[in-house]
């Protein structure tokens, strides 16, 4: 048979760094292709390039043996190809025939929707994938496996439906709604629909997937049977590359100085999560997208409520419930979106770098001599590059911003800095600078827990990893355990093997 | 050369982003004073500025409000009421200075309210003043059977809404600008307000660097039912009387112009006072110069609304620069 869609030779740089290589990829139809990857292995862009999100700069598509050159997302539709995205789009409020045909209502000939036609075809659309709510139930009222039907049945009651990318359907799914998904996958494969999946959960991948595409790092690795394949070789695959220097400076500090201690934290994410930072250590945290990594932070930092969980900061326990209960207990939080709760735009660099300052050591009266010695002092501690204090922080660089909130809190002497992402969206140059700070404040006794997606920079930054999954702490590797391998193992949910 | 032409574009620059209200001012002045000459006549000035003076003061609360990205609409029905408290006690033999603090206490409480709602609930300040605004407004006409109030005539607070300081120099200016000296300090020289410019700018932010958000939104709709009540107090003691319907009516509006025009940027983050202080001097310059005209003060609106429309799309080009 061959094949309903192709992509040779794919190539996309974002800002003059290419992104993808020049990536093949095929599919048949009646087919299910897993595409497979770390975070930031390229494959949303792939998809996005297909679906016309993004322009690609080199390659070339072929959609059933004609190539397709002008794309944008409402041309993709037409031609047949539809993506189920993470986040769902539906609307709440209307129903689910109201949302199957959103933006493609049949007319009756008054120019009046023909809800009688929209209704009969949505339920045809549904029960073909044995899902049997009415289809006048407001999508609000449904549950999110249905959702995702719904979804589907948007892709599939559009007539010339061949294609169907579906990105982490199962993230927020439960078991049981898993299966249904799955059996609805199962019967569109029937029908000769092909089905690119993207996940990270290789069980699932051996499970419903025929092929396995994996890329890594923007190049094609690997094109292979899913039968042929382990899960473990299949996140081998995914991890590959040369390793990098991955000799993080092993601890060196006293061990029996526990910082900070979180013991048993459970929510409707959280299970029973429990973990202990000495004094002047740097740990990371690993796990993918949803592992409830940045949810235990916000527990820690006040941020998140939860069911049960203790904080013990030098052994002594401590309730925090709010941002500002934190940074009195001197714990600092860089998070991972800079631009929604890292900085304020419109504000000048300064005023920026010292919030903390004044809710902790200002009464009332701001003065001014004081933070601006505040702002040369780290301004030359973290080589701030920017035009002068009052500089607006949205027209810095990202490293420049990040170095703005790690000043923050060095400002009020965290001894307890929580660091989600710190060099997202960053530079190698900065980032490099941004691991000596971490590095320095480590050595001044301070404590520091990094959460990254980056498994090189985990390796080269801490010493200890804790690796997370599905709200769980899976493993904590030490040493020579720390390998991109085992990381990726864990974070899979799967057990190490020796 | 480049060098300098570019510094002093530079200079010029941001010397226009800072003072642009005052050098709009300056022109509508000296327009004025083309086409009606008798405009600049001192006394002319004074009658403006004593005009100007209530709806001043309310808009200084109402900067904060704005700048940390809120918006109180009861301040007019808040106006009323604050009038008709500090009236009421008046003439029941209330000490007029325990009558202005009983007033201005009121004010505080509204505006405690207001924020209460807005931040313990999470509620759209638009709503919540709304309704506020809605509430206070009727039941000032129930209290007062829909009828005027009219105070009684004591020497001393008659003087602050009418008395002079010097060749004609307005009290109530004067009040202007002490309330806002006062608040220009909060706003640019204590953490809170640099915590109001940080929560309009973005609230997330601010609540992750450890600001207590809510109380800060609390205070600055506090901050803005004590202008509201000072502003009250201006305003009976200059008419000796408080009307139901007529008193505080639109006064919201206005204050919310007068802050516009004074580049406060409506999604907060952004904003000075002394630019308050100029927008409402620029709203009662047009009132003004359209009585000189002989135009129809209905159409004063027409003119308010253009003068905004303009403001805004000012600040628009600031922010595209």
């Amino acid at each position: 048979m061959g094949s309903v869609l192709e992509m040779r030779g794919i190539r996309k740089s974002f800002y003059g760094v290419e992104v993808l290589h020049g990536v093949d990829f095929s599919i048949e139809p009646g087919e299910a292709v897993a595409l497979c990857g770390e975070n930031g292995a390229g494959k949303s862009t792939m998809m996005k390039v297909l679906m016309g999100i993004y322009k690609k700069d080199g390659g070339e598509i072929l959609f059933e043996g004609k190539p397709v050159e002008t794309q944008n997302p409402l041309k993709s539709l037409a031609l047949g190809l539809s993506m189920i995205h993470q986040e769902l789009n539906l609307v709440d409020q209307l129903t689910i025939a109201q949302n199957i045909f959103l933006g493609r209502e049949p007319r009756l000939a008054s120019g009046l929707i023909n809800y009688k036609k929209m209704n009969e075809d949505a339920r045809k659309a549904m029960e073909m994938l044995q899902e049997f709510t009415p289809v006048t139930t407001p999508v609000g009222q449904i549950k999110v496996a249905q959702k995702q039907i719904v979804e589907i049945a948007r892709a599939i009651s559009c007539e010339l439906c061949k294609v169907i990318i579906m990105d982490e359907p199962t993230a927020v799914l439960t078991d049981r709604e898993t299966a249904v998904l799955f059996d609805a996958i199962q019967r569109l494969k029937k029908t000769g629909i092909a089905i690119i999946y993207i996940s990270h959960r290789l069980a699932e991948i051996k499970h419903i997937c025929d092929k396995v595409t994996i890329l890594r790092d923007g190049n094609l690795v690997a094109v292979k049977q899913a039968s042929d394949l382990t899960e473990h070789e299949i996140a081998n695959l995914m991890v590959g590359r040369e390793l990098t220097d991955t000799s993080a400076a092993p601890f060196t500090g006293d061990p029996n100085n526990i910082a900070l201690e979180v013991k048993g934290v459970s929510d409707s994410l959280l299970k029973d999560v429990s973990f202990q930072v000495r004094r002047g250590e740097i740990l990371g945290f690993s796990g993918l997208v949803g592992a409830g990594r940045t949810e235990l932070m916000e527990f820690i930092y006040g941020l998140r409520k939860v069911h049960s969980g203790e904080v013990y900061l030098n052994g002594t326990r401590v309730s925090i419930t709010s941002p500002d209960q934190a940074l009195m207990h001197n714990i600092g939080f860089a998070t991972e979106d800079r631009k929604l709760s890292g900085i304020i735009g419109c504000r000048s660099i300064s005023e920026n770098m010292n919030y903390g300052y004044l809710i902790k050591f200002v009464k009332a009266f701001v003065k001014k001599h004081k933070i601006s010695e505040n702002y040369n002092t780290m301004r030359k501690k973290l080589n701030i590059v920017c035009s002068g204090s009052g500089q607006l922080i949205k027209n810095l660089s990202g490293g420049n911003q990040q170095k703005v909130v790690l000043a923050k809190w060095l400002l009020i002497n965290s001894e307890i800095l929580i660091l989600d992402e710190p060099t997202r969206g960053i530079d190698v140059g900065a980032r490099e600078e941004i691991y000596q700070i971490i590095y320095e404040m480590v050595k001044s006794g301070k404590t520091v827990l990094i959460v990254s997606s980056d498994l090189p920079e985990l390796l080269q930054v801490c010493p200890r990893i804790l690796v997370m999954y599905e709200g769980r702490m899976m493993g904590e590797l030490i040493g020579d355990e720390r390998t991109e391998h085992n990381i990726i193992t864990l974070a899979s949910g799967l057990p190490i093997s020796n | 050369m480049t060098m300098i032409r570019e510094k002093a574009k530079t200079v010029l620059k941001n010397a226009w982003n800072d003072y642009s209200v005052m050098f709009v001012c300056l022109a509508l002045i000296m327009v004025c004073g083309m086409l009606v000459p008798s405009f600049l006549n001192w006394n002319n000035f004074m009658t403006i500025f004593r005009s100007c003076a209530a709806v001043g003061v309310i808009a200084l609360g109402m900067t904060f409000v704005i700048i940390s990205n809120g918006i109180d609409l009861s301040v007019g029905s808040n106006f009323a009421v604050c009038g008709v408290v500090l009236i009421t006690l008046q003439r029941v033999g209330v000490p007029l200075g325990l009558c202005m603090l009983a007033s201005c206490a009121f004010g505080v409480f509204i505006g405690f309210v207001n924020g209460a709602f807005i931040a313990k609930f999470n509620l759209p300040p638009f709503i919540v003043t709304l309704a506020t605004q809605t509430l206070l407004r009727s039941v000032v006409k129930y209290i007062t059977n829909g009828a005027t109030v009219r105070g009684i005539r004591d020497p001393f607070f008659t003087n602050i809404g009418n008395g002079s300081i010097f060749k004609g120099f307005p009290v109530p200016f004067m009040i202007l600008l002490v309330s806002g000296l006062v608040m220009h300090i909060v706003l640019s020289r204590t953490k809170f307000g640099t915590y109001v410019y940080a929560i309009g700018g973005n609230e997330t932010t601010a609540k992750y660097s450890g600001i207590k958000v809510n109380k800060v939104k609390i205070s600055t709709y506090m901050l803005a039912g004590l202008m509201v009540a000072i502003a009250s107090s201006i305003e009976v003691s200059r008419m000796a009387s408080v009307s139901p319907t007529l008193s505080g009516d639109s006064y919201e509006l206005e204050a919310i112009i007068s802050t516009i025009v004074g580049g406060t940027s409506f999604s907060g983050g952004k904003g000075k006072i002394p630019g308050t202080i100029i927008g409402a001097i620029i709203l009662y310059i047009i009132t003004n110069i359209l009585i000189h005209l002989n135009i129809s003060t209905f159409l004063s609106g027409a003119v308010k609304g253009l003068v905004i429309l303009a403001a805004v799309l000012l600040q628009k080009r600031d922010r595209a620069q």
